[in-house]
């Protein structure tokens, strides 16, 4: 006992860490719990438990329609993401190339622009060139805010990749696409990867640009709000819990595979 | 016979920097040749230019007769072994050596084959499997040689590629290397920085100096006789001595020096008396004695340093005419200790005059 009265601070800093962690695990703890109960209200004491939420969110066509969407926008998001971030990596990280820096600038810039404000500039944008509102001015939004993600994880990889792998394949017959396709990729995948699960969850999460750009049809965060604005409900606990449990899977799963291959 | 590669004329210039300086070099086929010289001296410039990875900027190269400076690394029947090897991270042993094959569209099992067959050549047959990260230091250097040499290039290129080794394994490599050499009867051009390796494995040796070639002929010959200050001073250790030329008779020139008249050996150059010269003198071709030897030149001095190096042990001796010379003898003599009086010389056609 003496020992923690000894090392305040490091005890300080261990305490309110857990505090911290606290924090951040009980509402979904709390929302996990309510999904399960067997009740229309959200209330402590839980009572009776049932799956039956859960029955009704899956059966939900709603919900399945916006998963389904969602999932959409965040695949074609990914594709052209991962190709335009590769791309400006590449040109970035070539030795002789003028306005490196602002080509790097501009790429990452999406990254640090509110997305509310982003997202306004994108509906006065696509206006002013007549591009509807719907699922292509989603994915060009979607597409400009994943961007900088991929071309920051790839640069670092690049930068570390040795000169020598591409120079050693050109020796040995490859020309410069083959050398790409064979050498670079495969070196740059950890990086691939990880950028594309960004891509993935950033997609999916996005609400706010979604919101300004959306036409008619929902994602699943725009069906989940406007399903909260008619009252909270056990059905959007059990909702929520499905995301929290896709979204972390695969945030653990491509955690765990860019460590494997960085050993 | 003609040459396997030619350089004719090349130069290659970084903006103000000349990397090479007019460069004109003929390679015989099936020899170990070496590019010795210290770091920015253009050899690994050279190097990369007949790779591909550098074009000159004047002059051409020829491969065989044909000139190929407008030919990109993968239309070049030449491959590389990278200082760092290079070697894939994402592919085994096996798939990295296959890479060169895969790309000529060789069959399947004419790969298979083949690198099993380069694997065992360097007794690696069991580790086709395995990832280079596996592997350590010398087998991944084994690996990247057998990569280079599965496409079956004419022309073998080395870029100082035993600098990462410790010691041991880099001589046994040296060995090795020169085996696979005249196993194989490829031509390989390797390029190095390390006087010793270049003597130990080398048909001829090309010394280049700030992108020049200083002097190029065999291991024993570059020893014996160099040419230049520079290549006696890159190549072992060397006395210099600075003086005026007397008289030159039967291929042996008078050089007045410091006061007293020693000889040397012409050494190709063609003396003028009055002229100054400079000559240069292995430790080891020195004598030491205790007196005066009768019927051989000596100079006296007294025994400034001695250093015992195992193999042999070195004198610094102080010449009575104000100058000093390293001499190297043998380990077990006993005399000559510090402050001894000796009389140092040497025989008349084991110091060589240089060229100004």
């Amino acid at each position: 006992m003496r020992t923690y009265f000894n090392d305040l601070p490091k005890t300080a800093l261990g305490a309110s860490y857990w505090i911290f962690a606290v924090y951040l695990v009980l509402p979904l703890t709390l929302m996990t719990a309510m999904s399960f109960k067997d009740a229309n209200f959200i209330a402590f004491p839980i009572g009776n438990w049932t799956l039956s939420w859960y029955a009704k969110v899956v059966q939900d066509k709603q919900f399945l329609e916006a998963s389904l969407y969602s999932i959409g926008i965040a695949l074609a998001t990914t594709v052209s993401a991962t190709i335009i971030g590769v791309w400006i990596a590449l040109l970035v990280s070539a030795e002789n190339i003028w306005g490196k820096a602002v080509i790097f600038a501009l790429a990452c810039l999406p990254a640090v622009v509110p997305g509310l404000i982003n997202a306004i500039s994108m509906r006065i944008f696509i206006r002013t060139v007549d591009i509807p509102t719907g699922t292509f001015a989603i994915i060009l939004a979607h597409t400009v805010h994943a961007v900088p993600f991929v071309v920051i994880m790839v640069l670092t990889r690049l930068r570390s990749m040795p000169a020598n792998l591409v120079d050693a394949a050109r020796d040995l017959g490859a020309d410069p696409f083959i050398a790409f396709l064979r050498v670079t990729i495969p070196y740059l995948m950890p990086a691939l990867f990880g950028g594309m699960i960004f891509c993935v969850l950033t997609s999916i999460d996005d609400f706010v640009r979604t919101f300004f750009l959306g036409g008619y049809q929902p994602t699943l965060p725009m069906l989940i709000f406007a399903k909260v604005q008619g009252g909270m409900s056990p059905e959007i606990n059990a909702m929520a819990t499905i995301v929290l449990v896709v979204t972390t899977a695969i945030g653990i799963y491509a955690e765990h595979f860019t460590r494997r291959s960085r050993s | 016979m003609q040459p396997v590669v030619h350089f004719k004329n090349v130069n290659k210039s970084y903006g103000a920097l000349t990397a090479v300086d007019d460069l004109d070099l003929a390679i015989e086929p099936g020899q170990f040749v070496t590019l010795l010289g210290p770091s920015g001296c253009g050899k690994s410039t050279t190097l990369r230019m007949l790779g591909g990875f550098d074009s000159p900027t004047s002059g051409e190269i020829y491969l065989e007769g044909k000139p190929i400076s407008h030919l990109p690394p993968n239309k070049r029947n030449v491959n590389i072994v990278f200082q760092d090897y290079a070697l894939f991270p994402h592919l085994t042993v096996g798939r990295n050596i296959a890479f060169g094959l895969e790309l000529k569209g060789m069959q399947h099992a004419a790969i298979h084959k083949r690198v099993t067959g380069l694997l065992s050549l360097v007794s690696l047959q069991d580790h086709a499997e395995r990832m280079p990260a596996q592997l350590s230091g010398g087998q991944r250097q084994r690996v990247a040689l057998m990569r280079a040499l599965a496409p079956d290039p004419n022309v073998l290129l080395l870029d100082e590629p035993l600098s990462a080794l410790d010691a041991k394994l880099r001589q046994q490599m040296q060995i090795e290397l020169k085996s696979i050499q005249q196993k194989t009867g490829k031509t390989f051009i390797f390029v190095t920085h390390d006087q010793e390796e270049a003597l130990t494995m080398s048909d001829v040796i090309v010394v280049m100096n700030k992108g020049r070639i200083e002097q190029m002929g065999g291991p024993d010959e570059l020893y014996a006789r160099p040419r230049s200050r520079f290549v006696a001073d890159f190549i072992g250790q060397s006395n210099f001595l600075e003086g005026a030329v007397v008289s030159v008779s039967d291929g042996i020139a008078a050089v007045e020096w410091r006061g007293n008249v020693v000889h040397a050996d012409v050494n190709g150059t063609s003396p003028v008396p009055g002229e100054r010269a400079t000559l240069a003198l292995r430790p080891e071709a020195l004598y030491c004695l205790s007196s005066k030897p009768e019927g051989r030149p000596a100079l006296k001095g007294r025994v400034d340093q001695r250093v015992f190096k195992g193999a042999h042990t070195t004198l610094t001796v102080a010449l009575e005419n104000g100058s000093s010379l390293l001499v190297q003898i043998d380990p077990v003599a006993l005399s000559h200790i510090e402050g001894d009086d000796v009389w140092v010389g040497w025989r008349d056609r084991d110091a060589v005059l240089l060229a100004n």
